[in-house]
């Protein structure tokens, strides 16, 4: 076989290895746990939970 | 987690730090990204009046159908779709990691690299060097420069990764990091594979489609999803439905879609088992669509009143809706009987715009529309134009997918029946065609629109109005979003 075939049948194999380990890695550092905290990420104290952003189109509270 | 950051004055003064930070790289990558989404859609015209009126500009070489088509094609991909969509994955990779954007000039350099790289390739097409493989029609001496750019983003991404200061990931976080990885895979495959030590025979087709099908689905799908899990709960203010359906959705999506592309080889002198395995793996893809389809309509139930007011809302559902609709298509495309009348027809197309246009494009004219004026600091000055953006794309793809994807199952139905002869079943797709210039036209309309307001918005930056965004930029004053 070739270098470059066996550059590819590497990165083939590597693929799933890395999938393995990332899956692996999550279980293990409990991101597949407390999904709560997971689904609060998005939210800062800028821009809190319970606070509608971005409602530009809102004519009135866009002149207010 | 190390370098947590532990009071709010600290959080606030980080999260205008990380704005402020991503501000010239993503800006950079978003107008020439936005650049390329004109050129593009005017190369998409002229291939569209082409297919109703052959002798439209014909008479130059460089603007012949075989060269303006695959132009078209990799200017969104590649200098649309990928520069929009690596400019939100910076911008969301900073803000979720909780970390202002480092080595901004390195980021600038690969979006300098990847521009040079696209533009070369582009000449080259329209020059005749097409390498006439689709979606790889970039010319090979083209295409080490696009490589070498994308390798310093997706440094720069584990680098910002490795440095971030939330221990725990979002949902959006995974898809990213997916994305990241999975293109150069793809990418190096497929250029060695196909272009610098070709594989013989039918074997290219199978190679070709497994890279063509997977930019779609583990290149722009991941960023795309990554955006509207993002975007849809920051607007409404509401954490997702059900954030364990979708992490199912990441992994499920991980392990099903690379095996799809083979579907579009049914048919083909192909061994049956490997379109069988394809077939299977498509309809698995059912998985997690439906997961993603739940986890986004519950999330938006009680919430819909807010799509009148939020352009970012607007666009992302549309994105989100036309997803699921696309994936769905794609489901039905897969199966062998419908696909004995849909391939080889205009449904295809319209099917690969349902995903890249009505999915891929409009999520990210929504993030777009969240991200610039936080790192700007200045609201979009026309709310009329944003009107227009959205309804000529909205209307545009309805026009477009509509009617093509039923005027390509009557075409195929002829094509299946012997009595008809080819020429009657070109004509009469005249109509459909038609009707995609026409859509064609609307959504220029709203590409222009776009563009329009962010170049207003941009004068009021840099323009003669500056100085209050000094203010801001300094740290003096506030900057003034809406809707905050």
């Amino acid at each position: 076989m070739s270098p470059i075939g066996i550059l590819l049948l590497f990165g083939a194999m590597a693929v799933p290895v890395v999938a393995l380990a990332c899956l692996r890695w999550a279980a293990k550092n409990g991101q597949l746990q407390n999904g709560d905290r997971g689904a609060l990420l998005p939210f800062d104290f800028e821009e809190p939970l319970d606070t509608a952003t971005d409602q530009i189109l809102n004519r009135k509270s866009a002149k207010s | 987690m190390p370098g947590e950051l532990a009071d709010e004055g600290q959080r606030r003064a980080m999260l205008a730090e990380i704005d402020s930070s991503c501000r010239a790289p993503v800006l950079f990558f978003v107008i020439s990204g936005l650049a390329w989404l004109l050129i593009g859609t005017l190369l998409a015209l002229v291939t569209s009046i082409k297919l109703h009126s052959p002798g439209f500009l014909s008479a130059w070489d460089f603007l012949t159908f075989g060269r303006v088509r695959p132009a078209h094609l990799n200017a969104v991909i590649y200098g649309f779709a990928s520069q929009t969509g690596i400019a939100v994955t910076i911008w969301l990779m900073c803000r979720l990691c909780r970390v202002p954007l480092i080595s901004g000039g390195l980021v600038i350099l690969a979006a300098i690299f990847w521009n040079l790289g696209l533009t070369i390739g582009l000449i080259g097409i329209l020059a005749g060097d097409s390498t006439a493989i689709e979606w790889l029609e970039l010319p090979g001496y083209s295409t080490p420069i696009l490589f070498f750019s994308y390798a310093l983003v997706a440094v720069w991404s584990i680098i910002t990764f490795r440095l971030r200061r939330e221990s725990h990931l979002y949902v959006s976080q995974w898809y990213l990091l997916g994305a990241i990885l999975w293109f150069p895979w793809l990418y190096a495959t497929a250029q060695i594979m196909l272009i610098l030590e070709p594989v013989r025979g039918t074997v290219q087709a199978a190679i070709n489609w497994w890279f063509a099908h997977n930019v779609l689905g583990l290149w722009f799908t991941p960023i795309g999803l990554a955006a509207i899990y993002y975007f849809i709960p920051k607007v409404i203010g509401r954490p997702i439905h059900s954030y364990y359906l979708s992490v199912l959705g990441f992994w499920s999506l991980a392990l099903f879609y690379n095996w799809n592309g083979l579907h579009h080889l049914i048919g083909g002198p192909m061994p049956a088992w490997m379109i069988t395995v394809s077939v299977v793996a498509s309809v698995m893809m059912l998985i997690p669509v439906i997961t993603v389809a739940i986890n986004h309509h519950f999330t938006m139930v009680g919430h819909f009143g807010k799509l009148r007011y939020s352009p970012t809302l607007r666009f992302v559902v549309v994105g989100a809706l036309c997803y699921t609709a696309t994936s769905l298509q794609g489901v039905a495309n897969s199966l062998r009987s419908y696909s004995e009348i849909v391939h080889f027809t205009h449904h295809t197309i319209a099917h690969a715009h349902l995903g890249l246009y009505g999915f891929f494009t409009m999520v990210m004219f929504g993030s777009l529309y969240y991200i610039i004026p936080r790192i700007s600091g200045r609201e979009w000055p026309s709310l009329g134009l944003i009107s227009i953006h959205f309804w000529g794309c909205f209307l545009g793809l309805v026009l477009y997918v509509v009617p093509l994807s039923y005027g390509g199952i009557l075409q195929g139905l002829a094509m299946n029946d012997a009595t008809i002869p080819f020429m009657k079943v070109v004509e009469g797709t005249l109509p459909w065609l038609k009707l995609r210039t026409v859509a064609g036209l609307l959504m220029a309309l709203g590409h222009v629109a776009f563009v329009g307001n962010l170049v207003w918005l941009l004068a009021r930056v840099f323009g003669p109005y500056r100085k209050p965004v000094v203010a801001i930029l300094s740290g003096t004053e506030t900057p003034a979003i809406a809707g905050k």
